[in-house]
């Protein structure tokens, strides 16, 4: 086998092994629940003060108890949306997008089943929002605005401070949530300046070289919310159940070396700019999914036309790279990735999609491997497609495209 | 979710993908029989064609001498096209016995398919069948004297009940008795058919439905229950009960921009655009040589907002977008 090539680090990453050495400790002998009362768990207890403290710092040296921690960006995003819900019940409506990950449009989607009126903005072709269309939909009685700040698929960026000033300026009773789990320890956020309008901000560890199973919810002082996991008195009485301690110090200390890293980010963004240069230069019919627009330096998304994602996932596969689909034999569904439909991708080029994303691990050898195998695979693919004219060696013209409800057998 | 794919299937992907002497990805110029199944718009898609050794007085006689395929899809969807394609040489089958090549055979020969995969080896069949008939057609066997009856191709018209695949009523009708299909999850993955916004699943005539009429109604049927209304597409945004003010607001907004606003910033290269009006909020950005200006959002709060309080309405707020 060849050596692993991973580029699918907006699905998951690899955990740091600084990370890993401040975790062990409190698998060892700093055992103690942090709620009890002798010295020995004082310690402990301590240990999650201080890893409040590193997130915070990483998220613009703000007040630490505005950090809650939790164990995904999952939960993150269910506390938020239905803890607003819940403490805000004179307001009815929620303005989210067509494309935020399935942690909030299913969220949303549930909670418009339940009589809330959900209002889902669309994108533009290069996954874009407009912004005379969000404003359109703010309403007197909107109680949350739900926007991520960068997509996991394409890697677009909205301009989540902006739309947060322009809610708050249009009504300060507005809650503005955003889903950062792709931005946190890749963009700079600072919560007391830039994005000081933002109420509600969720992210997970494993993103940013923690392990899976910790997250993180920022709740802006005198936001009000209502608890989603009820019980003890943890985290001030915002979220029941006994902190999971050497995963929260893990969380911790992984911020605390994405900001030491944040400066290098622009490293990655030279990666990932020289391999979607060189594929461009070396593949015909293929696009860069949210070419145009602001996107996050890691995430290269492409649309390869003529030719289906999961079988370019296995050959890739075979050549020991690690990336991702939003294909539909990818998913758990038939369908396309709901972000590349948002966004009218082609539909000869609709299931052909496949994202590299990157890290600070990712070496220069590593996407020069991609950057020559994937031409290869496309060819190799498109050799077996009957929708590639093979004699002219380009998409093949008059693909019927059958619009739904038309027979075609 | 990770690949469950049997060492055969893999293997069958990588020979095909690789061009292995001995597979059969290509197209047979001036084919015998050809036949499509499935389409870009719904991720896989297959093309089939044939070459017979003619048979100089019976054209029933006929013997498929050589398969071949072009395949839009997954791995599982091109290696059970290669499957196909080798069942078909190896049997030296006549068109008319190929077409008793099921799509359970094909699975079989791929060692397994995982369940949600069935679907690309019954493309893979239906492919053939449609191959067959063209085969008919131009040889001149009449397939019903043989007693063969073509069900998808009589499908043709008839109410379509899965519309993200434009799947009729016929057609499911059919392949669920075929394909002995008893729940909506094994049509699902044979035919695709609710596999993509699952409307059709529990609707008046849907899958449920066509189950029940084929097996008779099962106790656990959730036809009876209601169903919460599904919105899986984004909804248009609903738009503000507008008070009766709000043309009048602004006509006279855009006057007093027109009249007052505009010409100042005009003078500096800048101009002004109303991007909304809700309620007293006029939201708005500055364009031209003011748009990067420092002072701009200051010009805008000041000098705009200043304006329109006094020309049009002292409660109106402007926000700069």
């Amino acid at each position: 086998m060849p050596p692993l090539i991973y580029a699918d680090n907006n699905a998951t990453t690899p955990v740091a092994p600084e990370v890993r050495a401040a975790m062990a400790p409190f698998f060892d002998d700093q055992y103690f629940n942090p709620s009890s009362m002798y010295d020995a768990a004082r310690a402990v207890r301590q240990a999650i003060e201080a890893a409040r403290h590193q997130v915070a710092t990483l998220l613009g040296g703000i007040t630490p108890e505005q950090i809650l921690f939790t164990s995904c960006a999952t939960e993150s995003n269910n506390a938020a949306l239905f803890g607003a819900v819940r403490a805000n019940p004179g307001r009815r409506h929620i303005i989210t997008t067509a494309v935020e990950h399935p942690a909030v449009l299913e969220v949303c989607k549930e909670l418009a089943r339940n009589g809330l009126d959900v209002t889902f903005l669309p994108v533009d072709r290069r996954g874009q929002l407009d912004l005379a269309e969000f404003i359109r939909a703010l309403r007197p009685d909107t109680l949350l605005v739900s926007v991520m700040h960068a997509n996991n698929e394409t890697g677009v960026i909205f301009p989540v401070a902006e739309l947060a000033r322009i809610a708050k300026e249009t009504n300060p009773g507005i809650l503005f949530h955003t889903d950062a789990t792709q931005t946190v320890g890749k963009l700079p956020i600072d919560l007391s300046t830039e994005y000081a309008q933002v109420d509600l901000l969720s992210f997970s560890g494993h993103k940013l070289h923690a392990p899976k199973g910790v997250g993180a919810l920022f709740i802006k002082r005198g936001t009000p919310l209502r608890p989603y996991l009820i019980g003890g008195h943890q985290e001030n009485s915002r979220r029941g159940g006994t902190e999971n301690v050497p995963y929260i110090v893990g969380l911790a200390t992984a911020c605390r070396l994405a900001g030491e890293h944040l400066a290098e980010e622009h490293k990655v963004g030279t990666l990932r700019d020289e391999l979607e240069e060189r594929i461009l230069a070396n593949v015909s019919f293929v696009e860069v999914n949210g070419h145009g627009a602001p996107r996050l330096p890691n995430t290269l998304n492409l649309a390869v036309h003529a030719i289906e994602g999961e079988s370019i996932l296995f050959e890739l596969d075979a050549a020991g790279i690690c990336a991702s689909s939003g294909s539909a034999c990818t998913s758990g569904s038939l369908e396309p990735s709901h972000v590349l439909r948002a966004m009218q991708v082609p539909f000869t080029a609709m299931h052909g999609s496949v994202r590299f994303s990157l890290s600070r691990y990712t070496t220069a050898a590593e996407t020069a491997v991609i950057a020559t195998v994937f031409p290869e695979v496309v060819a190799r693919l498109r050799r077996v497609s009957p929708y590639w004219d093979h004699a002219r060696n380009r998409l093949a013209a008059d693909i019927p495209n059958p619009a739904a409800g038309t027979p075609h057998r | 979710m990770a690949w469950e794919y049997s060492e055969k299937t893999r293997q069958l992907f990588m020979d095909a993908v690789h061009g292995k002497p001995g597979t059969h990805m290509g197209e047979i110029e001036d084919p015998d029989g050809f036949g499509e199944h499935g389409s870009i718009v719904c991720g896989d898609a297959l093309r089939f064609s044939f070459r017979v050794k003619r048979h100089p007085a019976d054209p029933t006689q006929d013997v498929i001498t050589e398969a071949r395929y072009l395949t839009f899809g997954c791995t599982s969807a091109i290696a059970a096209s290669e499957a196909l394609c080798a069942i078909i040489e190896a049997g030296g089958f006549t068109p008319l016995q190929a077409l008793k090549v099921t799509n359970q055979e094909i699975v079989k020969y791929l060692d397994g398919l995982p369940n949600q995969k069935v679907h690309c080896s019954v493309m893979g069949a239906e492919a053939l069948e449609a191959a067959v008939f063209n085969w008919a057609q131009k040889r001149g066997v009449d397939l019903a004297k043989h007693g063969v009856t073509l069900g998808g191709e009589k499908d043709n018209d008839g109410r379509i009940v899965c519309t993200c695949f434009s799947l009729s009523e016929p057609y499911i009708k059919a392949k669920i008795r075929e394909l002995n299909l008893h729940s909506i999850p094994e049509i699902t993955n044979a035919i695709k058919a609710g596999g993509a916004c699952m409307s059709c699943h529990h609707a008046p005539g849907g899958l449920q439905d066509l189950l029940d009429d084929a097996w008779g109604p099962r106790p656990t049927s959730l036809k009876a229950s209601p169903t919460a209304p599904a919105s899986p597409e984004p909804v248009a945004p609903t738009s503000v009960p507008a008070p009766l003010s709000a043309w009048q607001l602004g006509k006279k907004v855009e006057k007093a921009v027109d009249d007052y606003i505009r010409p100042i910033l005009k003078k500096d290269g800048g101009d002004i655009e109303i991007v909304d009006i809700k309620d007293a909020l006029i939201y708005c950005r500055l364009k031209g040589a003011c748009a990067g200006c420092a002072g701009a959002a200051t010009t805008l709060k000041l000098m705009v907002e200043r304006t329109l309080k006094e020309q049009v309405d002292e409660r109106i707020r402007v926000i700069a977008v």
